[in-house]
Parts: structure tokens; sequence; C-alpha cells
């Protein structure tokens, strides 16, 4: 290759949530320069709480992102409820426990199926799949609902829950209600093992591997879980979550209005569900553990590439672990609504869960009546920017020393490494105040 | 050759993406729908997209927030036949613009925690209706999707869909809901709220936050009036209209009257 600079621009990243681009400079052959685009719009909801009440934070917070919003919820009502002493129920403990599941089945069977998978199998999007796989694609449709079902059930709504209140909720789930949720759980269980040997027979390339730090929560029991109150990272390191600014460093990057993530030693880092299986895969049982082996039969390796297999592990994880907890709900009596009281005073508060795409963080602080004083939110996907670029340089080095093909080829891999962190945009442009 | 299907487009300006979330959450009607029209243009969902053609229908959400988001509109209301608002947000700015009155500089200092910023072209959060006209409006945060199923099929059938303009209070009502307001003495939306919601949050013991916008005239002073009749604090109602219908008042002219925090 010559000496001159050459750009490789895809300016509008398809199949993924929100708004981002990638801009590649490679000079004389060598990289140059490699930036995730993020144009998505600010909206300031962090500074746009202050001055609320702690009451409207749910409502508000959990407009940051639609598919994510069951997860914003969960953890803004943790860090508030941190914030006044309350100590949740079993049951509602239970039930957000639920919410959380049910928004992973669904986020995760869009992006495994309608968003990642037609990359691996060679179309442009589900829709087109659907005519080459119309039994896949009506179940992975049908896979989605129910994670929608369940959000609906205990969320009241599919996007932006509003059923969600400071401790507890406003309306309980019928027992039969759950009780059919549990059956539609335990029938996909079945046709989804039929997808994890599909996948099974995929060869995920490893153009994009490279050496990663990752990190995720320990879960708060023994078990694969989603929530815990510790940040651990796969070099051994624990903190306390409520101690997270001095773990988690945030910064501002010029071509980016989503801000920029590392930890306190500077190296980048990924979270999501390749973390977590590097991390606690060994807890996983039942046919999570099945799927988890077959799909990983070297353990996890250090290829974001397969972090869409790590998905697919955590679909049957969620389905297995959903009929556990619609089990122990149904052992409380029914109730029409569960409401914890408590005095409002003056506190801070932080709240972290794993949600689809990795640990996010929510701080509040308020005075004695209650009013915000500060917000800080901090994303999976803004974490993951720093790491996603990294991955992408070393996926255009190895690319272009090797013999890619076509341009479009080459702007088609770089896109997989993107999608394969399931990138959320506008959970990403928020934005946080350090 | 059969007549050709009506090309669509799906654009997101700023926002949650909420509103395009929902029509894929429309599942197993989702690829009968997507049957029907040719979807040329859908970057949330596709890889490959025709960025130009002229299209009979397009769907837009989202506030305008950049300048990038303005030139985005205007270029899709020049392709587009049909162009439709979807989600609170287009129709009337929703949560992104409860606060316009700040001074952008001023939050970007208090998130980005820098001054002088010159790579955020962000601008004041309007609704997409300020900017172009359009066809039909579909509030929501997030839209219904029995709401946009109509739309869709409406507009396949080379109609208009109509929908009635009742308050959430009125299907509150049909639910047999106690109300929030006279059992509860909260500041509850759902008079002053277009209904399609089914009364979705006080059927779950909340108060309506008016995510759905106004009604056309809606009689904010007697509502104002019916809660502090209650013994509801100024604060607590100001507090609860400075959300969703924050956007509302501005555009007429009531922000003062609604304000309460302090100044920044």
């Amino acid at each position: 290759m010559s000496t001159a600079g050459r750009s490789i621009v895809i300016p509008h990243l398809g199949r993924v949530e929100g708004h981002g681009g990638i801009f590649v400079k490679v000079v004389g052959g060598r990289v140059h320069e490699v930036n995730m685009d993020i144009f998505e719009g600010s909206r300031y909801y962090e500074a746009l709480l202050k001055g609320k009440h702690f009451l409207d934070v749910q409502g508000v917070i959990t407009r940051v992102c639609a598919i994510c919003s069951a997860g914003h919820t969960v953890a803004a009502l943790a860090a508030l409820e941190n914030a006044l002493g309350i100590v949740s129920s079993p049951r509602v403990f239970k039930m957000r426990g639920l919410l959380t599941l049910g928004a992973t089945i669904e986020s995760h069977a869009l992006h495994v199926f309608a968003l990642a998978l037609p990359d691996f199998l060679g179309f442009d999007s589900v829709i087109a799949m659907a005519e080459k796989y119309p039994r896949e694609v009506a179940f992975a449709l049908k896979l989605k609902q129910l994670g929608n079902r369940i959000q609906e059930l205990i969320g009241g709504r599919a996007v932006h829950p509003v059923n969600t209140l400071v401790g507890g909720f406003g309306k309980l789930p019928r027992h039969r209600d759950l009780e059919e949720i549990r059956s539609a759980l335990s029938a996909a269980q079945a046709p989804l093992a039929g997808f994890v040997d599909l996948a099974a027979s995929i060869e995920v390339p490893d153009f994009a591997a490279r050496p990663t730090v990752f990190v995720a929560l320990r879960p708060h029991e023994d078990g694969y879980r989603f929530r815990g109150s510790t940040l651990c990272t796969s070099r051994g390191e624990e903190f306390p979550v409520a101690e997270y600014r001095d773990v988690v460093r945030e910064f501002t990057v010029e071509h980016s209005h989503a801000k920029h993530a590392a930890l306190a030693s500077g190296e980048t880092y990924m979270v999501g569900s390749l973390a977590r299986l590097a991390l606690w895969g060994d807890r996983l049982a039942g046919q999570a553990r099945t799927a988890f082996q077959r799909l990983f039969p070297r353990g996890v390796e250090e290829n974001v590439l397969t972090n869409t297999w790590a998905q697919l592990v955590e679909l049957v994880h969620c389905l297995e672990r959903g009929q556990q907890v619609c089990e122990e709900l149904l052992g409380l009596p029914e109730e029409e609504r569960e409401m914890q009281e408590y005095d409002v005073r003056a506190g801070r508060g932080v709240g972290a869960i794993e949600v689809p795409r990795g640990t996010l963080i929510h701080e509040y602080s308020f005075d004695d009546d209650g009013i915000i004083e500060s917000a800080n939110v901090i994303t999976p996907t803004a974490q993951n920017l720093a790491n996603t670029e990294r991955d992408l340089r070393a996926a255009v080095e190895r690319l272009l020393a090797s013999d890619v093909g076509s341009e479009s080829t080459l702007k088609l891999k770089l896109e997989m490494v993107a999608r394969a962190y399931d990138p959320c945009i506008s959970c990403s442009v928020h934005v946080t105040c350090l | 050759m059969a007549k050709s299907k009506p090309k669509v487009g799906i654009f997101g300006l700023t926002g949650c993406a909420g509103d395009q979330l929902q029509i894929l959450n429309c599942e197993d009607q989702l690829i009968p729908l997507a049957n029907e029209m040719d979807i040329v243009d859908w970057v949330m969902a596709s890889s490959r997209n025709d960025h130009t053609c002229r299209l009979d229908i397009a769907f837009v959400e989202g506030v305008v927030a950049t300048e990038r988001d303005l030139e985005t509109l205007k270029e899709v209301r020049a392709r587009a036949k049909t162009l439709v608002a979807l989600g609170t947000c287009a129709v009337w700015g929703g949560l992104p613009a409860m606060h316009n009155e700040i001074p952008r500089d001023v939050l970007q200092r208090e998130v980005y925690d820098i001054g002088g910023t010159h790579f955020l072209d962000t601008v004041e959060a309007l609704p997409a209706t300020h900017f172009v006209p359009f066809e039909l409006t579909l509030p929501g945060c997030p839209i219904e999707r029995h709401e946009f199923l109509r739309v869709a099929h409406a507009l396949l059938a080379g109609a208009m869909p109509e929908f009635h303009m009742l308050p959430v209070c009125w299907e509150c009502k049909a639910r047999e809901n106690l109300c929030r307001v006279v059992h509860f003495k909260e500041v509850c939306a759902g008079a002053m709220t277009r209904g399609g919601c089914g009364a979705r949050c006080p059927s779950h013991a909340v108060a309506c936050a008016g995510c759905r916008g106004p009604l056309e005239e809606p009689n904010y002073d007697a509502n104002i009036t019916m809660f502090a009749d209650r013994g509801i604090s100024w604060l607590e109602i100001a507090r609860k209209m400075s959300q969703f219908s924050a956007p509302v008042w501005i555009k007429q002219g009531l922000e003062k009257e609604v304000r309460h925090e302090h100044r920044r």
C-alpha cells in the first residue's frame, strides 16, 4: 500500500440502538486513528433531575433508553432505597429479579437473533433472514415477546415500566399469570436448545481477538445472578460498588457525545455477557451449563465476537432461572399490593445491576425534603466504548495485513465488532456528572 | 407484476428509541406487516438502507437536539409523501424538553464537567413537529402498539386513521379504578391527557404522569384548582406539572406559572 492516507468510514452503524458511526484512518499501511463516533444528541437527564423529588426519578431516568428501561428502573430504585435505608421485602426483591430476567430475555433475543445473527448467516436484516429461516425467526420473535410479557406483568408496560415504585409495587401479579409465564418459559427451552445447536455449528472468526480485562458484579448469592454489590475484575480485584468512583474513571473525548471509561490503571475493559461468563460462568447450572460447555468448549476466550454466543447462554439461563423465581413467588400468598413504609430523610445511595450490556451503576443524593441534589449514571456502553475502539484497531490491523477482500467486506467485519458489544447508544449519551 | 408495495422509512432523532422498539415489539404482527410494505430505510433494523429514495410513508421519533437531527428531519420531510410523528418526544418534546429554560451550556458544564465545549453541537430539545409539518401525529411514551398497527394498516389501505380524543380519565373510570385525586389526594394528569393507553398507570395504582401529551384544549385551570382544593401543595402540583406537561406549558406561554426549581 502507498504512503498516502486512507479512510474507512462507516457513517451510520446499522442494527444497533441509537446513532453512531466508525471512522478509521490508515496512513502508510499503519492504522493511525480509530474512532467510534457517537452523534446521538445529549439529553442531560442527570442534570435535569436536579431539583426534582426522588419519587420522580424512576419515571424520568427510565426514559434514558427504551431497551434498557427495566434495568435503569431497578438500578435507580436500588440506589434510592439504599439512600433511604429501605431493605426490599423478599417478594419485591424477587419481582425485580423477574423483571430483570424478562428484560434480559427481550434484549438478548433482539440482539442475538435480529441484530447480530444476520451477520453470521449473511443477511442484511432479520426481515431478509425471515425468508430463508421463517421458523427460526418466528421463534426468536416469540421469545422476545415472552420477555416483554414478563415486563408487562411485573412492570406494567414492556417499555418504561410504571408499576415499579420506591418501596415496592403498585400492583402484584396474580398467581394464574405467574403460572402462565412459568409454563411459557418452560415451553421455550427446547426450541432454544435448537438454536444452541445452530450456533455451535457456526465458526466465530477471531480477527478482533485481543487481551481484555473483564468486569462484572459478584452475584449477591451463590449461583449465576444479575445483582450484587461488589465489582470484580478478571485480574482478581474486588471493590465495593459504592466506591465505583475510585475504580471507574470516565473521561470525555472529542468525537463522541458519550463519555469513555477506563480503570484507574488506565486500562480499558469490557462489561457484558462475555465478561459475566468469564467471571461467573462456572456457577451456571442445568441446561445453561450444557450450553456454556457446548458454545465455549475451551472456556471464555478474549474475543468479543463470541459475546453473541455468551448472550445465547444467558438466554438459556434466564429461561431456567425465570421458572425458579416464578415458583418462589407462587409460594407467597396472593395479594393486591406491596409497599414498604419509610421516612423521607437526606441520603446518598449507589445501586448497581448487571443489565444485558453489562454493569449499570446509578447514584443519587437528595436533601431532607427528598429533593435531588446530584445524580450519576454509568452505563455499560459508555464503559465499553474505549475497549471497542481498541478491538476495532486490532481488527483493522489484522484485516489489512491479510487479504481481506473488498472495502465493503472490511466495513462489514468492523461493523460486526461494534455490534458484538450490543452497544446501546441512547444509554451512553444521557450523560453523567463526575 | 403486482402493484408495487409502498416504500417506508423509519427514523429516530435524539431519544430513547422506544417508539422504534415498540414497532419491533409488534413481534408476531411485524413480519406480515413488513411483507405488505417495502421498508427501504430503517437503520435500527437493517445494515442496508436507501437514504435518498422517495418514501410513501415515513415515521419519525425523537426530539431535535442537534443540527444533524434537524438536517435528517428536513431530508425525511422532503422525501416523504406521508410523514408520521411517533411518540411524545416527536409530537410535544417530551422529557428531554422539560427544562428548555436552562441554557444548554449550564447543563453541559454539569454533565460533561467542561467549559466551552466545542464538540457538542447540542441545541435545546424541541419536538420534530416544531420544525416541519406532519400529516399525522401519534403520541405516547412510548407509543401503544395497537395504535401503531392501526396507523400502519390504515395508511397501507390509503386511509387516514382516526383516533378518539378521550382523556385517560375516561378510560380510568371505565375500568372502575379508585380515583388517584379523590381517594389518594395525588396530582393525576388523567383528565388533561389523551387516552389510548387504557389508563395504564392508574390501573397500577399510580397517578397519570401525562406521558401521552395533552388532549385538545385541556382545562388546566380547573384541574389545578381541583388539586389545590384537595389540599395538595402548590409545590407538589408544580413538580408534577413540570415533566411531560412542561413543553406544552412553554408552548402556551404559561411557563412562569409552573416553574418552581431554583434558577441556575
